[in-house]
């Protein structure tokens, strides 16, 4: 067959759709079939150009992205107001998780560093989806709410890992 | 790249002249080819306004039953049949019972009574002038009678001219409103999204959020209008099907109606009720329940203590100012239709742009908080 045509018949595989690609993601690991293709109709799927803003620090977020294909920079200003590089991001990472449940103001400038496609999931969408379907949207939550423990847990560890190294360097001085 | 000589003098003036006409010419093409389109436009929906208004009524009406039934695991689509086939169920159940008030004879009798009552008005009136004219001799040749009567005849004849028309209309509405209402609520979250997704990525976050905050409250503030509306409609019809007066439920459903334009409105509505009572019942105890039914019952207490404070938010009030350009600019466009719905699109409008503005000032605010947190 012409390739032209191929193109435009081909039926993709499960594995070529957003349900597909949104069962992948951590936070989701836990939803079936039916309920990715829920998720799936309440997510915005939106295109970025290389070196296009996605959120700077202080603007108000109203959801997390998720990154299906590029790469995102993660920037944070230091003291001096310049700008330091604290993470690089690519497929299948996620981020501005925090903003999902209480409307904060970002805490760092994200930045797509080729030609990104985003997965945004939004405050105002689960909200809705809370009233409308209440099963699923737990489901989706408590998915979100394991994995920002998570991390929380993880912070918390090297806090203290910080912590101690600090005393012992200061015991050290001490002695 | 070789860029192009630069024209000098009679030549810069000679590209200037031609640029300047080109642009004035396509101007005029534009403006008239628009104002044709704009023409087209009219026509083509002419006939579309008071369905599409009507099936949102219904869609705006209907969305809460239809998520009751969503959340029981059943599909919209299916969702949607189930809310229309109850409700089906429940005219036809109410047909059956009641009987169906005959709005036809209702009709015919009122067109031959109109002139009667307009022939009393018209009595009254001249009473009232012949006593002015005793006091006010200068007043004697303003043909206050004569105007009045002119403009009840076209009124009459409106009347008598419209009724097959929207006989007609009135069949096409029917099978009309139910169909698009129910693409409405299937597929308005799916036109909505696909709406919001034209915004560039910059904004989307923050259109987003505005749109849902909005929505939320107009379909609330919608919802409450609509339900006011009904409730002092049936209030109207029951309290005066009491009394001896004819065309209750007429009346009451010019009631209702007019009750979404505050403070002229109930007043309007009000006034085909009294004449019809004083002409029919004269003035008397069943005279004075109707006017106690009309301001009393249904303004003061229900309206104003009950259904305001419950349903609708006062963040919707309007100035008196607003309301009055509203219901002129409303009947400028859509005639008595206009003067109708233009009050509540106004008040929707308003809480648009004070949602916007008070999302706008959070936004500020926590930009501040985290700013003087760094400093």
């Amino acid at each position: 067959m012409d390739p032209f045509w191929s193109n435009i018949f081909r039926k993709p595989g499960y594995k070529a759709t957003l349900a597909y690609f949104l069962g992948t993601i951590p936070i989701f690991a836990n939803l079936g079939r039916r309920e990715l293709g829920f998720l799936e109709a309440l997510v915005h799927q939106r295109n970025y150009h290389p070196d296009e803003v996605v959120f700077t620090e202080g603007d108000i977020g109203s959801g997390m992205y998720i990154i299906r294909s590029g790469g995102v920079r993660i920037e944070m200003k230091n003291e001096h107001g310049e700008n330091r590089v604290q993470a690089n991001l690519e497929a299948g990472d996620f981020f501005g998780e925090i903003a999902l449940t209480t409307p904060h103001p970002r805490i760092a400038t994200a930045t797509a560093t080729e030609q990104t496609v985003l997965v945004g999931l939004f405050r105002a969408d689960i909200l809705d989806a809370v009233r409308k379907h209440p099963a699923i949207a737990s489901k989706i939550l408590l998915g979100l709410t394991r994995v920002l423990s998570e991390r929380l847990q993880h912070a918390g560890l090297r806090l203290r890992e910080q912590s101690f190294s600090h005393l012992d360097t200061s015991r050290g001085e001490h002695s | 790249m070789t860029s192009l000589p630069r024209p000098t003098g009679p030549a810069k003036n000679l590209v200037l002249f031609i640029v300047l006409t080109a642009g004035i010419a396509s101007g005029i093409t534009i403006f008239s080819s628009a104002s044709t389109l704009v023409d087209w436009i009219e026509t083509a929906t002419n006939g579309l306004f008071l369905p599409i208004l009507l099936s949102l009524i219904v869609t705006f009406l209907l969305d809460p039953l239809v998520q009751i039934f969503e959340r029981a695991q059943i599909s919209r689509t299916a969702s949607i049949f189930t809310v229309y086939f109850i409700l089906l169920v429940l005219v036809m159940l109410l047909l059956v019972l009641i009987g169906p008030p005959n709005w036809k004879s209702m009709l015919d009798a009122l067109r031959a009574d109109f002139p009667r009552y307009i022939a009393r008005v018209l009595d009254y009136l001249n009473n009232l002038l012949a006593s002015l004219h005793s006091q006010f001799p200068y007043l004697e040749h303003y043909d206050f009678s004569g105007k009045f009567r002119h403009w009840a005849q076209e009124f009459l004849g409106l009347i008598l001219l419209e009724t097959p028309r929207s006989a007609l209309r009135i069949g096409s509405l029917f099978l009309l409103v139910p169909l698009f209402s129910f693409f409405f609520l299937r597929d308005s979250r799916r036109i909505m999204r696909s709406l919001i997704s034209l915004t560039p990525n910059r904004y989307f976050e923050m259109v987003l959020d505005i749109y849902d905050r909005v929505s939320w409250q107009l379909a609330h503030f919608i919802r409450g209008r609509i339900l006011e509306a009904l409730i002092i409609g049936t209030v109207v019809w029951l309290g005066l099907s009491l009394t001896d007066i004819r065309y209750a439920p007429l009346l009451g459903v010019i009631a209702g109606v007019t009750n979404l334009v505050p403070y002229i409105g109930p007043i309007v509505g009000m006034v085909p009720g009294l004449v019809i009572a004083m002409v029919d019942l004269g003035i008397g105890p069943q005279f004075w329940w109707i006017f106690c039914v009309y301001l009393l019952i249904a303004q003061v207490i229900l309206d104003n203590f009950i259904l305001i404070p419950i349903l609708i938010s006062r963040v919707s009030d309007l100035h008196p100012l607003w309301v009055i350009l509203a219901i002129v600019m409303g009947g400028k466009l859509y005639g008595v239709l206009g003067m109708i719905i233009g009050v509540p699109i106004a008040s929707a409008i308003k809480i648009a742009l004070l949602e916007i503005r008070q999302y706008r000032s959070t936004f500020n605010s926590t930009r501040e908080i985290l700013l003087s947190r760094r400093n």
